[in-house]
This record gives C-alpha cells, structure tokens and sequence, in this order.
C-alpha cells in the first residue's frame, strides 16, 4: 500500500472547514507516526514510534463511522465522476455500474448509523480531481481498484476499534461489497482479484501513506 | 419502511430508529446458543474451509480449466487452504481442539467446467454469510479481525468465481450493497449434501494426507454434531498446501 498512491500522490479531497480536515485526519488515524504531536487542540497523543498502533485517544464508534462515510463520498463520488465520463461499454459498464449504486447506499447507510448513534455526519468533503483522471478507461479503473483496496484495508483496521456490536455487524457487511469490489476490478485489469489469503488491515502507518496524499 | 428497503438503500432519508434496526437485525439470525465460544465459532468456520479445500482440490484436480480461470481458482484453492491451517492452529492456541475433516462428496460438481464453477460460487456465497452470521459471538477482537479478514477472501471468491460464469453483475457477482449473514441452520442445510460420513469420503484428487487433525469423541463443538449427523471420524486427508503461501501461526497473533 505504501508504494501505492492514489492519483500520483495529487491532493483530491477539499474539507470545507478546518475542523473537518482535523476531524478526517483523526479518524483516519493520521496521527504521529514518528515524531509526537497534537492534532484538534491536544485530542490526540502520538504513539511512540514502533509502539501500538491501536493508540487513538477516545476514538467512539462516530468517530470511526464519519471516517467511513468520508470515504464512501470519496469513492461515490469517483464512480459517479467516472461512469458520467462515458469510459466503459459492455460488461465493464455492467460490472461497474453497480459498484457506483452501492457506494452510494453506503453513504445513506452510515450517514443514518451516525446519527442513529448521535452524531452529526461530516458533510461531504469537496474534492477535485487531478486532469487526466477520468480520461481513459485503464486511469479510471485502476485508480478504481487502489481506491476498492483502500477501502477494504480501511474497514478492516478498524474492526478491533468498534466497540458496538451493531455498528461491527454494518461496517462487516459493507467491507464484504468493498472486497467483491476491489476484487471484480483487479480482474478486469489483469491485476491479482486474490492478492492475500486473508484481508490486510490498515495499519495507522498505511492509512497515512495512502490517504494523506488525498488531502489538500 | 422495512428492513429490506433499507438495506436496498430505496429511501433517501433513514432515520434513526430505523437504521437502527436495520443493524440489529444483522445479528439476529443467529440463534441463542449457537456458538458458546471462541473456538466453537471457529470449529464452525473450520469445517466449512475443510469443505471448500477439499472441493478446490478435487475441482481442480479434475483439469476442467484453462488460462486465467485456472489461475484463480488454483488461487482460490490455496487461500482455502491457508484458512485451514490458520483456523486450526489457532483453535489450538486457544486451547480447543480443531474439528476433523469431515468427509466429503461433490457428487456431480466436476462434470464440467460449468458445473464447477457454479458450485463454486454456491460455496463461497455460503462461506460469506456464514462468516458474517457468525461474526457477533466472537469475543476476542484479534481474532474477530482475522475472521473478518477471512470474510473479506471469500466475497472476493464469490464475486470473480460468478464474474468467469458471466452472471449478472448484481445478484449474481454482487449480492446488493450490504452482505447479508447466514444463520448457522441454513448454512447446514447448504452444505450438508456434500458431506459423506464415510472415510471413503476422502477427495481421489487431494494432494496430500496425513495432514489433518484426529477427531475427538469429545469434540462436540464443531458443524456435524451440531447438525444431528455422526460425521466426525476418518478423513485424514487435510492437505495443508500452503507452500505458495507463507504459513502462520494462526490468525489473531
């Protein structure tokens, strides 16, 4: 993953305020690898460098489904992008077509299960994408399936922090379409559908090197 | 609007009760008692990776594929395989006693290449609800990390497997935007035609034997004896391939 980059590596995400950035950041883990510091007024304390990964302070199951909606809109709204750009035709199309739909049942979905919970839902970050992005069939989807294999690993490190049985039950069963996702795409680029026997999780120090490119 | 409905997504708008239980409801298929423990849950989950080992190994002994079909399920086999080793090695850590393999008869599955592949993406189908059906009476988190990761392999099965037969993409490749559970008594309904209760059971196409763990007479924890059916004893075949694969420990460590 850490040699992966999204994008090349070019900013996508715009967060209307400075506080949502800070709150992504947290959710997403982007804390302290390496070198201590604070983020959102001392919230948060960095882990010392090899220490645990599972160091967040106070990370409540809304914290972690924002993170997830966050980057279900991140992944709508590139779908959406993407198949409006008219790139693919036939069983591309098809097999595409519905990985669009149910990233966008997944934001309705957790948008609900935050508040259900109590929380306010993070609106939806603005993002941008870099030119080129959604000129070619082979740009869009393997942005795609760097995209599908993110989310998997995402989902999956998080899996220890939930704490309420019922948003485990909900984030499981949307981890399962993301790795048929990302599975269905690796094939349809000749990349490896089975790249490990059992899902990687998304180490603190993986999300970073991923997602922090995606952050303007 | 119904449990159905949202999962659908066809509302714009859920509230909160309403999503609320919509995710309960994902726990509730499985009854009270089912799983008392860790290591029950996962004897659960080992059995059914017995199952589908065993299936790969016969499958794709059988030489119906070519190309990049039988690249993936040549894939696919040793991932099963390596959920076998990984599910045994860490019921022993726990201090439970991994369930025998049980024997097993596919019946007509490998007429063709059709017929394998369909079954296929019956079994992994199965493999993914039962896991998800499964995942609320797991305790311990490293190891409820590990079967979700599990979890995760077996969509990615389904959906390339049903993909090669060129089914529909949704309802056939994909099952809907959420993935839905299987309780514990339908997944044995599923798989109980392919299980034999005879030693005779043991796949002709398995690679290796002698691998697999011995039954216990006290080892009631597993699918079998839950399922009313005596199929505990013999096949010892258990081929633990994962040479293409690097071993663990087990998951959860």
């Amino acid at each position: 993953m850490a040699n992966r980059r999204i994008f090349d590596g070019k900013p996508v995400l715009e967060f209307s305020t400075g506080i949502q950035r800070r709150s992504f950041l947290k959710y997403a883990g982007l804390v302290g690898v390496g070198a201590g510091f604070a983020v959102g007024g001392g919230l948060l304390t960095a882990p010392a460098a090899g220490a645990a990964t599972r160091t967040l302070i106070d990370t409540s199951d809304v914290d972690i489904l924002n993170y997830a909606l966050t980057l279900e809109y991140l992944e709508s709204d590139f779908y959406a992008k993407g198949l409006q750009a008219g790139l693919l035709s036939d069983r591309d199309l098809e097999l595409v077509t519905p990985i669009g739909d149910h990233e966008k049942q997944h934001v309705t979905a957790v948008t609900g299960a935050v508040t259900a919970f109590g929380g306010t839902p993070v609106a939806k970050p603005k993002i941008t994408y870099p030119a080129g992005t959604f000129d070619s069939r082979d740009k869009f989807l393997s942005n795609a399936s760097m995209f599908e294999e993110l989310g998997v690993t995402a989902y999956h490190g998080q899996v220890p922090l939930i704490k309420d049985g019922d948003v485990l039950a909900s984030a499981a069963s949307i981890a399962g379409v993301e790795s048929r996702h990302a599975a269905v795409i690796a094939s349809l680029i000749n990349g490896d559908p089975f790249p490990n026997p059992i899902e990687k999780n998304a180490s603190m120090a993986d999300i970073l090197a991923a997602v922090k490119p995606l952050i303007s | 609007m119904s449990r159905q409905e949202f999962v659908r997504g066809q509302q714009a708008f859920v509230s909160a009760p309403q999503a609320l239980g919509a995710l309960n409801n994902r726990w509730a298929l499985a009854a009270p008692g089912d799983f008392a423990s860790d290591v029950d849950v996962l004897n659960y989950a080992l059995t059914l990776e017995y199952l589908e080992a065993a299936f790969y190994q016969q499958g794709n002994a059988a030489g119906l594929l070519d190309g990049v079909e039988k690249d993936y399920l040549t894939s696919i086999q040793a991932d099963e395989e390596y959920h076998v080793k990984a599910l045994s090695d860490t019921i022993s850590k726990l201090g439970g006693t991994p369930v025998a393999a049980p024997g097993v008869d596919f019946g007509g599955a490998f007429a063709d290449r059709n017929t394998y592949l369909t079954t296929s993406a019956t079994f992994e189908n199965v493999g993914v609800g039962a896991y998800l059906g499964a995942a609320g009476y797991i305790k311990d988190k490293a190891i409820l990390q590990a079967a979700a990761g599990i979890f995760g392999v077996e969509a990615r099965h389904a959906a390339v497997v049903a993909n090669l037969l060129n089914l529909p993409a949704e309802g056939g490749v994909y099952k809907g935007a959420f993935e839905t559970p299987i309780s514990k008594a339908d997944v044995l309904a599923a798989v109980t035609p392919f299980l034999s209760q005879m030693s005779g059971g043991m796949p002709a196409g398995a690679p290796e034997t002698g691998g697999g763990s011995t039954a216990g007479s006290d080892n009631n924890t597993g699918l079998f004896v839950a399922g009313g059916a005596a199929l505990l004893g013999a096949a010892a075949y258990a081929g633990h391939r994962v040479s293409t694969r690097e071993a663990s420990d087990g998951i959860g460590s």
